[in-house]
């Protein structure tokens, strides 16, 4: 069996195999009209250079989801509440997201007032029918939901997590007639209404478009296992994954942070930021010590989402933003990309400027070496694109494809900070790991303007993400509301059901001895928040103890309530091997000069550059500027900065400490 | 002080953050150790952190009125009861630096190891659902403060890490709910520990000297950013009047008078003309004055500053004394806090409205509708709950207001209706939004919130609110947002109730809120 990941950027397809202790990678340009036409060519490249074709699995990192909600396009879906209770969506917490803010904007519920339909029933707290649901209205609902042509609908009645029996009804009614349905009690069996509908909401919005575009693409690519990273950085099957999407909206750069957390710790890094910067968005991490934080609760778009999330931000800036002129005259760049098609100018399609094609008139992508040579580009093509920006903005084209760069790179900035310094950590003690194809391109100027220690870019760097994918487990959550004093008797009793639930679904994902943790969430009677705590012996005294570490008392007088008991089922897989530094890139000499524009002065100025292939550098430290050659990637070290090349093929870049000390002075 | 400091742009964004993160911190603790629906799920608090002069340096994102007054509370704490290392001083006495009755506030000193000296000072606000007086709740239709519950100078909480006993007795002895009570004081104690924690933290990784130069950079800069504000704006006299509907006890309409000069980045506002203080509940403090000062000009900056002392450097505040916006005791003022506060803003907007005709909105709902229940559960336990109910945000130049959304001085959250029906004997049996109850125009102002309940036990019931008589006006030429209303279904048919009363409700008995709509900007 050969296990692949696979991500799929906006630009190009990232494969990455395992195969007798190697790491093979691979790379083919996306074909976002039909992305499994991309994955089938790409596995069949793949295949051929490991030898041969077999069974393959493939772990599949997807932004499907993602852009189904960030860009609204996803089902025509209805909401079936309580009746009374059919604006809770539109109301959300009556809170405002931004206090002092008197421009604030929410965003707009997924489901519109006509679409949200109320039922007359009510189930008390504690599970008890207070009014029973009449099954005509519940037919009736379903049925007038159906003929208005609705594809899926999100069902949410106030406390069915006590007695899911109402929702079961809407359920059968709904599903008899065709329609998707998503009910609050499978998905998210927890008090507070408006949480638990929103998630839900979400989830049924994306049920007609995840599962079907996953199926198609398995189909397409000729896979017969394909399973699905979550946002929690652990992976589903398809099954899993189609029938809760909303557990797939990190998907995509979720494989990149888990990736970057394994390379910053191989090579040595505590403390970095995660910066993956691909053709349609950056997506960028904090890295102290371990992956990302994990999330409990999360807003995408501006929609509340209770799944567990890794700690990653976006912003849409890419080697494929577009550039161009705004109505007052300033230079924009993205988030619009030009993405694999039509692509950027130099890919000899596009018809607009993009942050490539201005490295490309600035001659730092060598049009003869794009992808190891594998893709030619057009210059003069990319240079004519950006002179008619240029001449827009009344500037010369150098200038112009020096100003596109500069404005991606404060978008980046940008990211960078709001995982740094909003949370209280100085980038100057971080280093920035970077990755994604465009990465390496703009990593020392991210550097020098927060002031960073350095950028690793390892030698995995364009395929880092399909990389992390190999290390995520089979992972799920379980979790049972008990509410009970503790100590609750026989707890293990309480487990059992969960535990066997757990064997039963990873056995499907083909895991037969899963890892299987037991914890519990206690508090005080009263509270209403909850501390985690292993299940074992001493759990009472071990949660008294970690409420006196994170809020300095305990009450060890005070009754303790067990609110749930959770199982964390895990399928370990055995982690990839190192990467061992790439083939060397082709055709590249030892050390070759070239002459390029460089920034300086008032203006542009051509100046001398050494261009070297990354296998032909040497150990010593390599003044700036240097272009350095990877087959898939290309690493700019600019005139003030240093280049050094490190453990398996990776290259640490540095601001030059003789200027540093200038500049501290 | 003229001159223009220069700033380190990443030292300010990092510092401003970390302080900030402090504050954030403390209102996690505060949040998720506490035991009342108003705290843990309504997040009706705040959290702030002043440096060793007692000036302010950062405050949680959360209820702006508090944001005036928290300095006033530290103020009266330092000159009553300055607290040592491991001390906890308690006050929520309105004319101290409080607000109102049901507002406690605790203070802490921040030490180094075997220091008496103090680095810093934390402090949180907290919204008891009961602190005593004649109705549940505490925010009753009072005439004088001694009715509307305990009132409390600054006084030692805990001492040297002990918590005082006696103290903690008195208070839960004059409190109908003294076991929450209890719960959410060691959540407020806990809260200031977490902040201590981490500024000790931060001090022992900096150094105090760099703190403190981050410290006062910060204040620097949030008043370089006021003052560019205020130079931004014509310089002039800006003048408006607006009226509160009634003072509960068969007053009103109640005006509320300012005059706003501003000349060269300085500010002097100027209440003179308000009424002079009322004999229900809705009278403010100054504190509370300042506060909507403060509000209105950290909105209209329009920046992420830090909300700090530096802010208030450029602005003098004069209120009337004994006046509806400076009362002085006897008075009642539980209702000052929630509903004039709002009222205040609004006289504010509608002032510099000619001076900033493209930043300022119309009338927003202008009432927090206040809803408190209190009295015996199905086990014999007495209860009491306290919420706040949204309304229509008023339109801007450019945007329709938001519907059912808390603005201006408050930004509390609703209580879960499942976190509610498991705790208490009544039900909410609607909550929707108040179709076209927001004013037309150009841009539509927002739409208020219906919100219903049904009572299974008897209760005492108390209402506060505002704009029921007085409509939130449009701008520009846009219209009014729709009064609110207040009704009881009570022995087949619906009752009208006016803008503030207190009812003892019967099991069977509903009542129905519906608050008021945002004003519309622009003509149509």
């Amino acid at each position: 069996m050969l296990r692949i990941g696979i991500d799929t950027g906006g630009t190009y397809t990232d494969f990455c195999a395992v195969d007798a202790g190697r790491v093979h990678t691979w790379k083919v340009p996306s074909t976002p009209g039909d992305p499994g036409s991309a994955l089938r060519r790409g596995l069949r490249e793949l295949l051929e250079h490991v030898g041969g074709a077999r069974d393959v699995e493939v772990v599949y990192g997807s932004t499907i989801a993602t852009n189904a909600l960030l860009e609204r396009r996803g089902g025509r879906t209805a909401l079936v509440t309580t009746a009374g209770f059919e604006d809770v969506l539109a109301i959300g917490r009556q809170a405002r997201p931004s206090l002092y803010d008197l421009q604030v904007e929410r965003a707009a519920p997924l489901v519109a007032r006509r679409w949200r339909r109320g039922v007359h029933e009510s189930i008390a707290p504690d599970g008890s029918v207070e009014q029973e649901l009449a099954r005509d209205e519940a037919e009736a609902v379903a049925e007038a939901l159906a003929r208005a042509g609705i594809e899926s609908v999100a069902v949410c009645l106030l406390s069915s997590y006590a007695n899911p029996r109402h929702e079961r009804m809407l359920e059968r009614a709904l599903r008899a007639r065709g329609l998707q349905v998503s009910s609050s009690f499978r998905l998210l069996p927890e008090f507070r209404e408006y949480e638990r509908t929103s998630t839900t909401v979400v989830n049924a919005y994306l049920l007609p478009r995840v599962g079907p575009a996953l199926r198609a693409l398995r189909q397409r690519a000729h896979v017969r296992r394909l399973s699905v990273l979550q946002s929690n950085g652990g992976r589903l099957s398809l099954q899993a994954a189609a029938t809760e999407p909303v557990r797939l909206l990190l998907s995509g750069p979720v494989g990149g942070a888990v990736g970057a957390w394994e390379s910053a710790r191989r090579h040595g890094l505590r403390r970095a930021i995660g910066f993956d910067m691909g053709g349609t968005s950056t997506d960028v991490c904090l890295l102290l010590g371990g992956p990302p934080e994990r999330l409990h609760e999360n807003e995408v778009a501006g929609q509340p989402v209770r799944v567990p999330m890794l700690d990653i931000h976006t912003v849409g800036a890419g080697g494929g933003s577009i550039a161009r002129c705004d109505a007052g005259g300033a230079l924009q760049v993205g988030p619009e990309s030009a993405g694999a098609d039509p692509g950027p100018a130099c890919l000899g399609r596009g018809s607009e400027p993009t942050v490539t094609d201005a490295h490309v008139v600035l001659e730092r992508i060598r049009p003869d070496r794009y992808l190891g040579g594998r893709l030619a580009l057009d210059p003069q093509r990319a240079r004519a694109i950006v002179a008619r920006l240029a001449r827009r903005l009344q500037l010369d084209v150098q200038r112009t494809a020096l100003g596109i760069i500069r404005v991606a790179n404060a978008t980046m900035e940008k990211a960078l900070r709001v995982v740094s310094l909003e949370r209280g950590h100085d980038p100057r003690e971080l280093a920035l790991l970077s990755f994604g194809g465009a990465g390496g391109l703009h990593a020392a100027d991210l550097v020098r303007s927060l002031r960073m220690r350095g950028a690793l870019v390892p030698a995995e760097a364009s395929v880092l993400s399909a990389l992390g994918m190999l290390y995520a487990h089979v992972e799920r959550d379980y979790a049972r509301t008990l509410l009970q004093r503790a100590p609750a008797g026989d707890l293990q009793r309480h487990f059992e059901p969960l535990l066997k639930q757990a064997r039963r679904d990873l056995g499907r994902e083909g895991v037969t001895r899963p890892r299987l943790l037991r914890r519990v969430d206690l508090r005080y009677v009263g509270q209403s928040h909850e501390l985690t705590v292993p299940w074992g012996p001493h759990f009472e005294h071990d949660f008294h103890r970690l409420h006196a570490t994170r809020f300095g008392f305990s009450a060890a007088d005070e009754p303790v309530e067990i609110v749930t008991v959770r199982v964390r089922a895990i399928g370990d897989v055995s982690p990839p091997p190192p990467v061992r530094s790439g083939r060397a890139a082709a055709r590249v000499p030892r050390f070759e000069r070239v002459s390029m524009w460089l920034e300086g002065g008032a203006r542009p100025r051509r100046r001398e550059v050494r261009v070297v292939g990354a296998e032909a550098l040497p150990r010593q430290v390599l003044h700036g500027p240097l272009l350095v050659l990877r087959d898939d990637t290309t690493i700019w070290v600019p005139a003030d900065f240093d280049a050094q090349r490190r453990a398996r093929g990776a290259l640490w870049l540095e601001p030059r400490r003789s200027l540093r000390t200038e500049e501290s002075a | 002080m003229n001159r223009r400091t220069s700033f380190d742009p990443v030292s300010v964004e990092l510092w401003k953050h970390r302080f900030a993160a402090v504050t954030a911190e403390m209102g996690v603790a505060l949040r998720r150790t506490a035991y009342s629906s108003n705290i843990k799920e309504r997040r009706d608090f705040s959290t702030a952190l002043f440096d060793a002069h007692g000036r302010m340096l950062a405050q949680g994102e959360d209820i702006p009125v508090h944001l005036g007054s928290m300095p006033m509370s530290v103020e009266a704490a330092l000159r009553e009861a300055p607290p040592g290392p491991g001390d906890v001083v308690l006050l929520n006495d309105p004319f101290r630096g409080g607000t109102h009755l049901p507002d406690i506030t605790l203070v802490s000193g921040v030490f180094r190891r075997g220091r008496r000296a103090p680095l810093f000072y934390v402090a949180n606000r907290a919204h008891h659902a009961d602190v005593g007086g004649m109705r549940a709740g505490s925010m009753p239709l009072a005439t004088e403060i001694y009715q509307e519950g305990l009132r409390i100078p600054p006084l030692f909480l805990v001492r040297g890490g002990h918590e005082q006993g006696d103290v903690l007795r008195l208070i839960l002895a004059n409190v109908r709910t003294p076991d929450e009570r209890r719960g959410d004081l060691r959540a407020q104690i806990a809260a200031n520990r977490v902040g201590e924690r981490r500024l000790v933290e931060i001090v022992a990784e900096h150094g105090a000297q760099q703190v403190e130069r981050h410290a006062n950079a910060l204040l620097d800069y949030s008043e370089q950013m006021t003052r560019q504000l205020l130079r931004r704006t014509p310089d002039g006299r800006y003048h408006a009047v607006d009226f509160l509907d009634d003072d509960g006890v068969g007053c009103g309409p109640v005006r509320i008078e300012v005059l706003v000069e501003i000349q060269g980045g300085r500010a002097r506002v100027d209440f003179a003309g308000s009424a002079p203080q009322v004999a229900g509940g809705m009278n403010a403090i100054e504190a509370i004055a300042r506060s909507a000062v403060f509000y209105v000009v950290r909105a209209l900056v329009a920046e992420a500053i830090p909300s700090n002392e530096g802010c208030m450097r450029p602005l003098r505040v004069v209120v009337p004394s004994r006046s509806v916006v400076s009362a002085r005791p006897p008075a009642a003022v539980a209702g000052g806090n929630v509903e004039t506060s709002q009222r205040l803003v609004d006289v504010l907007l509608k002032a510099l409205r000619p001076a900033l005709p493209d930043r300022v909105p119309a009338d927003s709902s202008g009432s927090m509708n206040n809803l408190t229940i209190g009295g015996i559960d199905r086990d014999g336990a007495p209860y009491t709950y306290y919420e706040t109910m949204a309304g229509g945000m008023g339109a801007r130049p450019g945007a329709h207001g938001l519907s059912g959304v808390h603005t201006h001085m408050t930004n509390s959250l609703n209580t879960p209706i499942e976190a509610l029906h498991h705790q208490f004997p009544f039900r909410v049996t609607r909550y929707a939004l108040r179709r076209g109850s927001g004013g037309g125009g150009r841009w539509r102002g927002g739409e208020g919130l219906v919100r219903e309940y049904r009572f299974e036990l008897p209760a005492q019931v108390t209402v506060l609110s505002e704009r029921r008589t007085q409509a939130p006006c449009g701008a520009a030429g846009g219209g009014a947002g729709a009064t609110g209303r207040n009704r009881l279904w009570r022995g087949g048919r619906w009752r009208r109730l006016p803008g503030k009363f207190q009812i003892e409700v019967t099991p069977g008995d509903r009542l129905r809120i519906e608050t008021p709509g945002g004003g519309g900007w622009g003509r149509a």
